[in-house]
């Protein structure tokens, strides 16, 4: 149980503080792609028989990744056709190679579709804190170019921003936490993640500032209350963190107009 | 200031620019004008490093390299493509610009605040401080980013049709400004441009580009109807009314 709080604790936040940049870059679609790559993942553990899965997902979602850059660069593709053929690809290959293999795979496929957050192993826990502390330093320390990125690419370039290396820095970051993401909510509700707390922090927001620390904290919130009500309910993690997610962007919805007023 | 020298690019086989030769003279308005598709933004985005051209050559302030010179360069997008979602404030937009403020986030604002109400204010909207940028109309946007770009004293100041989303009394007061600065900040300013009344009116020195280079020299020179047809390819008046010399 602490272990799965620690998780919780870890990747929520993540996710949030990315989802920041996610949704106002309009790549909900690629945290998406990223996470249905991890069928492809976890099938290729199973079939080497990996104790943990969460590096064949690593792996695995880094070679989604770095098709789909390769592919937006080097064709005249629609990013949106890259991610469905990636996506459907990654699914259909993950199913295959489960079919093919002797045993039971059923068990696997329910928590790799909703998550098992309190299955959760020593290792899962401290792959999961390297990540928090790896990417949070990369992203405060690199918040302003970030931003400027995310508003304007040629005026990050004027500004002496390495536009095309921080846009790697960053896929390799979110790829990341949506491989070791999908271990706690599941690949279904990856994106839900990434975009509901951003999203409920924007209701509540006048700035940036205020929306990346609003993120933060309702990820926290959501993620503990989730982690808690999977455990009284024995229900699967993900949908009971998802769900605390959408109570709270509901509530957000409803201060909303109380805000404005007290505000004008 | 900024020189190309037999300039040449082509998008799959098809050539965009051919043998673009100009000079920017220091401390001055030049016009970029040219009908839809002439090169004009990719002359600039060469200018900028953001396009490489197949060949010629790029000076610029005196053939320093690019990374030395981009500090000493404003650049003035058409538009942001920041979604109506980002709720980046103009203050957060313009901490970005500068060196001293790359860590806003934890910053204490108050020497801050002063430094962007006074360049806000030297363009007159020192009351959008605290509006989303994804929020601001045409206009409002453009001084935005020109107080954006003016915050780290440019040399040269490059803007890409700056009045594309502007309506036309919008349009007059925005020349008017990039006059003012002009003449505050005694920097050299390339306007990309279609206004050619506009043109006329603030800059001093007008290079016309349709590919290549039809015509260049002040806009009395450039202007007639004669250099306007080698540009445009079809008869276009200047239609330089209510013109004062400068």
């Amino acid at each position: 149980m602490i272990r799965a709080f620690l998780v919780a604790l870890f990747l929520c936040p993540l996710c949030a503080l990315l989802g920041v940049f996610v949704t106002s870059r309009r790549m909900s679609f690629f945290g998406e792609t990223i996470a249905h790559g991890a069928i492809g993942g976890v099938a290729l553990g199973l079939f080497f028989g990996l104790a943990t899965p969460t590096p064949a997902v690593i792996l695995f979602s880094f070679a989604v990744a770095a098709a789909l850059l390769w592919l937006k660069e080097n064709t005249e593709l629609a990013t949106d056709t890259i991610m469905a053929l990636l996506l459907s690809g990654s699914i259909s290959f993950g199913m295959i190679l489960l079919n093919r293999m002797q045993g039971d795979f059923r068990g696997d496929i329910h928590r790799i579709l909703f998550g098992d957050i309190l299955a959760v192993g020593g290792q899962d826990v401290a792959i999961a804190g390297l990540l928090f502390l790896g990417v949070s330093v990369f992203v405060f320390t690199h918040l302003s170019p970030l931003t400027l990125i995310s508003a304007q690419e040629d005026m990050a370039h004027v500004c002496g921003i390495r536009v095309r290396r921080l846009n790697y820095l960053f896929v390799l970051a979110l790829t990341l936490t949506v491989a070791v993401s999908v271990r706690l909510v599941g690949i279904l509700l990856v994106t839900p993640m990434l975009v509901i707390p951003a999203a409920s922090a924007r209701n509540l927001s006048r700035n940036l500032h205020q929306q990346i620390i609003l993120s933060l904290m309702i990820a926290v919130v959501s993620g503990l209350s989730g982690v808690a009500l999977a455990y009284h309910l024995s229900s699967p993690c993900g949908p009971a963190v998802v769900l605390t997610c959408v109570g709270l962007f509901l509530l957000t919805l409803c201060c909303r107009p109380l805000l404005r007023m007290s505000r004008s | 200031m900024a020189e190309t020298v037999g300039l040449n690019l082509a998008f799959n086989g098809q050539s965009v620019l051919r043998d673009v030769s100009l000079k920017l003279p220091a401390q001055k308005v030049i016009a970029l004008i040219g009908p839809n598709g002439s090169g004009k933004t990719t002359l600039l985005r060469c200018l900028l490093g953001l396009q490489a051209p197949d060949s010629g050559n790029i000076r610029l302030f005196g053939g320093i390299p690019l990374k030395k010179a981009l500090p000493r360069i404003g650049y003035v997008p058409q538009k942001l493509q920041l979604d109506r979602d980002f709720i980046l404030s103009v203050r957060e937009f313009l901490a970005l610009r500068l060196r001293a403020t790359r860590h806003w986030f934890w910053m204490k604002r108050g020497a801050l605040d002063e430094r962007l109400a006074e360049a806000m204010a030297e363009l007159g909207c020192e009351s959008l401080l605290d509006r989303p940028v994804a929020r601001l109309s045409g206009g409002q946007l453009q001084r935005v980013l020109i107080a954006f770009s003016l915050l780290q004293e440019p040399e040269l100041l490059l803007l890409d049709e700056p009045t594309a989303g502007v309506d036309s009394p919008g349009e007059h007061t925005f020349y008017e400004l990039i006059s003012e600065v002009h003449a505050r900040h005694k920097m050299s300013v390339v306007l990309v441009s279609h206004d050619l009344s506009m043109v006329y009116k603030h800059a001093h020195h007008v290079y016309a580009l349709n590919g290549t280079i039809c015509c260049h020299g002040t806009p009395e020179e450039v202007m007639n109807a004669e250099s306007l047809k080698e540009a445009y390819g079809i008869g276009v008046s200047p239609y330089h009314h209510h013109h004062h010399a400068h």
